[in-house]
């Protein structure tokens, strides 16, 4: 179908007049066909576009409101029209799809794109299905996958608004990562939403039995494990960017780290001596530690009363790395813990899988494991410029050199722009939901994978689960429809598993 | 109330002759014990056997031990464990438990694709008793998910769950390798825990459960054990105390050697220093030797020399373990020093989705490799043997 012309403009701003009766969108995808070549176009921008002075215009439009009168136009089809402002994102050939270098003639044709034209769009072979290629607010019967282990380990970023649809997204990738074996997944949940304890969630999916690990503190549901860490797996620099020291309180923790190793936290809280510090330091050091951990301390007898203990959870972290590397998604709830907990327990395992991939790498066993993603809710947190100014941590590690080891973050945020520019430059695929504020936008459209230089509106038009997915693994950016992760559990396929219970003695 | 609760007997898992008998020898000296301490009843959590067709002669000396129990009016309840399970069904412990000489306690009802268990109660004290079996490479967890818990929680009065599973929640960190189940599996409101499987010893009082407990093995089942535990034991529980009654059959002692920076000639010294000062009568030495040796081979310390000395000395047994050692004058090997379901699944693991599989490929090799280790038994016609390996097999693949 036949929606419009193009009549002038340049690379980047074609310009198109809208053929009568049809519609146009922000973010329609449109194609100009030569006779060897189809060029693939997106909708950036729409203006008015008339034959009539805007003076005339006016003065029409004033008598038809202040006179009533009834004034048409001849041949109005012809004299007042759109004009669309397109970019060309891919052209089609003999040679496979390519990123467009030039542009179509003048006077071609555009006309709204077809499955038929998308067709290079193929699965990947470790695909992660984002949902259905978006044409304006149209869906298009066509899947969108990306190479889900490649997309993982270069890093996701989920920028939005709240009430766009970042936990749908998330909720509907995790749901399709179960059905793989190419990924596993750490989810720091802090609103124990993602497993579905008493709604629909993870736990409805056909493969929860053998591809998701909850971990809570609070009344695990049956088959889920207690959240519980020994005090003895933490080290000092897990406290890196969950907790500013000052210079001689970090120096104090890293001596009784060196004299006291493992039980370096109950020192502290003992009062066991070490050289060369001021009391008083030592006295914060001691009531940070218990109010962080949420610990307290009689005089002879530690208590632990939150998720850190000095008898239980000596596993806990290699349980829950070893879940990751057989592909598994791990959820921790910490709904119960405060910010800086929930960094302190991803820091944990954060640093666990890392050094473990690190040494896969170094005996050779890296390509045999699962890509890991760590999914960060409020990733300034940890990933923000006046975090990461006080020093590194793990997850800006990860940021910058993960994707060797493949360990990768999915940095979850309203607030991009919060996050160092060199960051979000490492964060190879954004998958954009609509943002109101400009500055956030800025940031999204400075550290693009694709030119998105026009698309800032297009952004600010974005629907719920409408989404703009720029990714280097990725020809072009594409526009895509979410689907609703309640209709995605609704269609899936039910378990239908006979039932074998021998060893017991019936009758 | 006072009952005792033991687990992982492994009746005739050593093979060597002077160690054959070593598990059945800890198994009627524990049955003594709880007889002398006159217990109302003994509970077995699993693995009573070693295999689920053990040797006659093992299964000659259990019977006539738990004849005598039963004859002094002391009932015994017991579960499968992940040795003595077989998925045809075909197991010694149903033979016992027709000659009723124990009541396997896992029994139940598949109700709507879901498992109903039903409680045994015991006569004379009127505890209430149910659980579940052990299977290899945690299968039973199945079993778990599709539990009915309501009747089991709301059910009152003194109840015991005996389960054959290693739970997250207890444990220790040098098992962290070992697949594990969480405690959230096991029905809630329960008195007693009785478990079995992991060869540690532990108890704990746990919130909204009761005192989850595993006695550990009667007696070690192999070198890392012998050095780790040196003995086995089991629990008493007698009203509301709980004691851990431990099994000797004969002294154990361990030697670990560190071998870095030494040559053989001087670890050769060492071992002969630390034995001539000592007495091993009726021990069982273990003699672990790590590290590379700077000069000589592995082969130049004099081990016949060493063992011969130990058994003038009046040792029982004496085992050496070098897996760990190697020589500069040799490239160097790594050897995992792992036990072999460890190995096992490292090695499962690592050859998984080679070939197109239905289903959870892990736990299928898993059971295909518990189905083909069956022996043939003494007795049975070759015949016979392979049509009990078939029906396994077809058991797995049905």
């Amino acid at each position: 179908m036949i929606k419009g012309q193009v009549i002038s403009g340049e690379f980047g701003k074609i310009i198109v007049r809208q053929k009568s009766l049809e519609k146009m969108e922000i973010g329609e995808l449109l194609v100009a066909e030569n006779q060897d070549t189809k060029m693939i176009l997106q909708a950036y921008d729409l203006v008015y576009g008339s034959q009539i002075s805007q003076q005339n215009l006016e003065l029409i439009s004033g008598m038809n409101l202040e006179e009533g009168t009834d004034i048409d136009f001849f041949d109005g089809n012809l004299r007042n029209y759109t004009l669309a402002y397109l970019k060309t994102m891919i052209t089609l050939g003999n040679g496979g799809a390519k990123i467009s270098k030039g542009l179509p003639p003048v006077f071609s044709n555009v006309r709204e794109v077809t499955s038929d034209d998308l067709k290079f769009l193929t699965k990947p072979r470790n695909p992660l299905f984002i949902g259905k290629l978006r044409s304006g607010s149209k869906m298009l019967d066509v899947d969108l996958f990306l190479p889900g282990d490649k997309v993982f380990s270069h890093h996701v970023l989920i920028p939005a608004t709240t009430g766009r649809g970042k936990s749908n997204l998330t909720y509907c990738m995790l749901w399709d990562v179960m059905d793989r074996d190419y990924c596993g997944i750490l989810v720091l949940d802090p609103h124990d939403e993602y497993y579905g304890r008493n709604k629909v969630g993870l736990k409805d999916h056909v493969n929860s039995k053998a591809k998701l690990a909850y971990y809570t503190a609070n009344h695990p549901p049956v088959g889920c494990r207690s959240l519980k860490i020994n005090l003895q797996q933490l080290r000092p620099a897990h406290f890196n960017g969950v907790v500013e020291w000052s210079g001689p309180q970090k120096e104090a923790l890293t001596a009784f780290y060196k004299r006291y190793s493992k039980q370096w936290i109950e020192s502290v809280i003992l009062e066991k001596p070490v050289d060369g510090f001021n009391e008083a330091t030592l006295a914060v050091l001691k009531r940070r530690l218990l109010s962080l951990l949420d610990m307290e301390f009689d005089g002879s007898q530690l208590y632990c009363n939150g998720v850190f203990d000095i008898n239980a959870g000596d596993t806990t972290i290699h349980d829950i790395c070893s879940e990751l590397e057989q592909s598994k998604t791990v959820i921790i709830d910490t709904s119960p813990f405060s910010g800086a907990v929930e960094i302190l327990i991803g820091s944990l395992v954060a640093t666990e899988i890392l050094n473990r991939y690190k040494g896969y790498k170094i005996k050779g066993l890296l390509d045999d494991k699962p890509v890991v993603s760590i999914i960060l809710e409020e990733a300034p947190r940890v990933l923000g410029k006046e975090v990461l100014e006080k020093g590194p941590n793990v997850f800006s590690t990860i940021a910058r050199e993960g994707r060797k080891f493949k360990v990768g973050l999915t940095a979850i945020t309203q607030l991009p722009s919060l996050i160092p520019r060199e960051i979000l430059a490492n964060i190879n695929t954004k998958i954009i939901l609509g943002i109101e504020m400009a500055p956030e936008r800025q940031a999204i459209i400075e550290s693009a994978a694709q030119d998105l230089s026009e698309d800032n509106r297009n952004i600010a038009s974005l629907d719920v689960g409408e989404a703009i997915v720029t990714s280097n693994f990725s020809k072009f950016a594409m526009p895509v429809k979410i689907p609703l992760f309640e209709d995605i559990v609704k269609q899936s396929r039910k378990e239908d598993v006979k039932k074998d219970y021998s060893g017991i003695g019936f009758g | 109330m006072k009952f005792a609760h033991l687990a992982d007997c492994h009746i005739g898992s050593w093979r060597d002759p002077k160690l054959k008998d070593i598990s059945t020898r800890a198994f009627v000296k524990a049955v003594d014990l709880c007889t002398g301490e006159k217990v109302d009843f003994i509970l077995i959590a699993g693995d009573l056997f070693n295999t689920s067709l053990p040797g006659i002669e093992f299964i000659k000396a259990v019977t006539k031990k738990l004849k005598e129990v039963k004859d002094l009016g002391i009932r015994v309840y017991v579960i499968a464990g992940s040795h003595d399970f077989s998925p045809s069904g075909k197991t010694m412990l149903d033979v016992l438990e027709h000659a009723d000489l124990f009541v396997n306690v896992a029994k139940g009802e598949a109700i709507d694709g879901r498992l109903k268990l039903n409680f045994t109660v015991d006569e004379k004290t009127g505890a209430k008793i149910t659980g579940l079996l052990g299977k290899r490479g945690g299968l039973e967890k199945s079993y778990y998910e599709d539990l009915y818990r309501e009747n089991l929680e709301s059910e009152p009065g003194f109840k015991i769950f005996m389960f054959h599973s290693l739970l997250t929640e207890l444990k220790p960190k040098d098992l962290e390798k070992v697949d594990s189940q969480p405690l959230s599996l096991l029905p809630k409101t329960f008195d007693y825990y009785a478990g079995g499987h992991p060869h540690f010893v532990e108890n704990k009082k746990i919130e909204g459960y009761g005192v989850v407990a595993y006695p550990g093995p009667l007696f070690p089942n192999n070198f890392r054990e012998l050095e780790k535990l040196g003995r086995g034991g089991f629990y008493i529980y007698d009203g509301g105390k709980l004691e851990w009654y431990p099994v000797q059959v004969y002294n154990a002692y361990s030697m670990h050697f560190e071998c870095n920076h030494k040559s053989a000639e001087q670890v050769n010294k060492e071992i002969f220093d630390m034995i001539k000062s000592k007495e091993f009568f009726d021990t069982i030495v273990t003699l672990r030797l790590d590290g590379v040796l700077d000069s000589g081979k592995v082969s130049d310390i004099d081990f016949k020399q060493i063992f011969s000395v130990l058994y003038e000395k009046s040792a029982y047994f004496v085992m050496k373990n070098t897996n760990g050692l190697s020589s500069k004058e040799f490239e160097q090997i790594s050897v995992d020093s792992g036990n072999i379901e460890e190995t096992e699944d490292k090695l499962i693991k690592e050859h998984l989705g080679q070939i197109k599989v239905e289903g959870d490929e892990d736990a299928l090799i898993k059971q295909f490799m518990q189905a083909l280790s069956l022996e043939k038994n003494e007795g049975e016609k070759v015949a016979d043997f392979e049509r009990r390996l078939v029906d396994e097999v077809k058991n797995i693949t049905r």
